[in-house]
């Protein structure tokens, strides 16, 4: 085949010696020269491809320099100092980590370099370029001692003029390959640079239209809860021999629970407390939806009052109301909700409070001068099931009576054991609170339960109505 | 591998018996827990009776009556029968005061609730 290895030069394939000790990347170097058209013979140490290339002179050798057993340095320095294989390009792969390497493959006779990791397609034109040129036999001559002064240490390097010139168009072909690859990092990272710019302004952006929907909410919350302070009696509550009192403290900006007293007519007072079954949203809308029928104004939705025939208003007997709103609130499939209400009717003349309980707890009495009275009746929660007619009940009041509405918040109030405060309880601060005024006791009875709850709060709606009956 | 966190079923006289795991259904995610779980278990098979068991629960919330009201009328409508049991004072006394025991079916303990759908 090649007598002198300058048949290189014709571009066809070649004998190259490989010595690298990664078998992984001695595999993918021996793939990519195969794939170009050479011939490929490996040594895993620098001693074993010595021996490959004394068996049979390589046209050019491919050397790694950390290698066990004879280093890459010493591999070619054994090359370069044989007369028969001096001619022999030797490329060294190098990983530039100090800038002394370069004067060791010098020193040691290289005829290029090629820094690690390297393109293949860049070590092959390296490859193409030594042997386009056969290098003289300058044994002779030629190699001089040259001094070298690098980072303050002196080197005495023998080398030869085209070996050094070689040497340095590598270095300034590695420099500038370097250089590309630098600019192109230089490139993806401005790109990357972008990409975070717009994914943070996204993110920006995400995070405005989040508190855009967040401002929302809360309007609509506060819109809600403005509506549910429409439920509650107006400021207010002037009735002839009648003191009313009241106190409404939601656990939730959105509550369940509402209460309200109004005149019906001339004689009639209409009152009742409302508690719709869990909190928040659905619960609300519920309590909202239920409050447009109970209204003393007569409206088609009113259940309370209707236009009578000679044009006087018709008051609706409780149990009537509480049938018509359990008709109303059947739905289909029942969601689940409901709600449970006490609605009371009295007749101001003659101290009769007509009344209904959908699933209410029972109403106290507290008499002048007597003790406690609870006062209920049987009914289910309101939506809960279907086709119930409710059961009207009628408590004659004598002069000077109190009486007190409220939600089950009131007499289930959990302390910090979760012991509920009782019914009990609940009867015996309003009977204390007999001797004072209406007003005092309803706030009584508030405070006991805000402190029954201590340090938690109440965690279910609390709503108290207090009235007393003076004809 | 348990396919129910909230309540755990056994099948005891041809009766889904339902224990309820929790200690307290106050929560509304354990509140649809609990439904899903119980949907998944009975599908849609008509006819069948059901036991649900509250040895377990010290507090629930008013909400789980309308979840328990759901059931009544779901199981009805497929022409089973549902029944409850093991109900302390304190959560009785969430029934009582909405009138829902007249309501439901209640007994003392699962025997006593098993008894019963034979009669």
């Amino acid at each position: 085949m090649n007598a002198d290895g300058a048949a290189g030069a014709a571009g066809g394939g070649v004998d190259v010696v490989i010595a690298e000790d990664s078998r992984i990347q001695a595999k993918m170097l021996q793939r990519r020269l195969i794939e170009a058209g050479h011939s490929v013979r490996w040594g895993e140490t620098g001693a074993d491809a010595l021996a490959l290339v004394r068996e049979r002179r390589p046209d050019i050798i491919i050397s790694d320099i950390e290698m066990p057993v004879m280093t890459g340095y010493e591999f070619c320095k054994a090359v370069k100092t044989d007369p028969a294989l001096r001619t022999v390009p030797f490329i060294l792969l190098s990983t530039l980590a100090d800038p002394i390497d370069i004067i060791r493959g010098l020193d040691a006779g290289a005829d290029n370099y090629v820094t690690k990791p390297y393109e293949p397609d860049f070590l092959l034109a390296r490859m193409q370029s030594l042997l386009a040129t056969p290098l003289a036999d300058d044994a002779g001559g030629e190699a001089a001692m040259l001094e070298v002064t690098l980072a303050g240490q002196q080197f005495r390097v023998k080398a030869g003029r085209q070996q050094v010139l070689n040497l340095l168009v590598s270095t300034f072909e590695n420099a500038v390959a370097k250089n590309q690859e630098l600019v192109v990092a230089n490139q993806d990272l401005s790109v990357a640079r972008d990409n975070l710019q717009r994914s943070n302004s996204e993110l920006v952006e995400l995070n405005e239209r989040i508190s855009r929907i967040n401002e929302h909410m809360v309007r609509d919350l506060n819109a809600a809860a403005k509506v549910q302070q429409s439920l509650l009696p107006s400021a207010e509550v002037a009735i002839p021999s009648m003191k009313v009192a009241w106190r409404y403290v939601p656990c939730q900006s959105l509550a369940g629970d509402f209460l309200n007293i109004f005149p019906l007519d001339d004689e009639h007072v209409g009152m009742f407390v409302v508690d719709v079954s869990g909190h928040g949203v659905p619960s609300s809308l519920m309590a909202v939806t239920v409050g447009r029928f109970l209204t003393p104004k007569v409206t088609d939705q009113s259940l309370l009052v209707r236009q009578g025939p000679d044009g006087r208003v018709l008051v609706a007997g409780p149990a009537e109301v509480a049938t018509q709103l359990n008709k109303l609130f059947q739905a289909d499939e029942f969601s689940g909700l409901y709600f449970t209400i006490l609605y009371g009717v009295l007749h101001l003349p003659s101290g009769r409070l007509d009344y209904v309980s959908g699933g209410h707890p029972a109403m106290v009495r507290v008499p002048e001068g007597g003790g406690p009275e609870f006062h209920g009746a049987d009914g289910f929660p309101i939506a809960f099931v279907p086709d119930v007619e409710y059961e009207q009940h009628s408590l004659q009041l004598a002069p000077g009576d109190r009486l007190y509405f409220y939600s089950d918040g009131v007499p289930e109030a959990m302390d910090k054991d979760r012991q509920p405060l009782g019914d009990q309880a609940m009867a015996d601060v309003l009977a204390a609170g007999r001797p004072r005024p209406l007003e005092e006791s309803v706030t009584g009875l508030l405070s006991r339960v805000e402190e029954w709850c201590r340090p938690i709060g109440p965690l279910d709606d609390v709503s108290i109505l207090g009235i007393e009956w003076r004809p | 591998m348990d396919p129910f966190r909230r309540i755990q079923p056994e099948k005891k006289d041809n009766v889904h018996v339902v224990l309820f795991k929790d200690k307290k259904i106050l929560d509304d995610t354990v509140l649809d827990e609990i439904k899903t779980e119980i949907n998944r278990l009975l599908g849609s098979t008509p006819g069948q009776d059901v036991l649900l068991d509250f040895s377990h629960v010290e507090f629930m919330s008013s909400a789980m009556l309308g979840l328990l009201g759901q059931l009544h009328r779901k199981v009805g409508a497929a022409k089973g029968r549902l029944k409850m049991c093991s109900i302390r004072p304190e959560i009785f006394q969430v029934f009582k005061l909405t009138n829902l025991d007249k309501l439901f079916s209640i007994h003392a303990d699962a025997p006593a609730a098993l008894a019963k759908f034979k009669a």
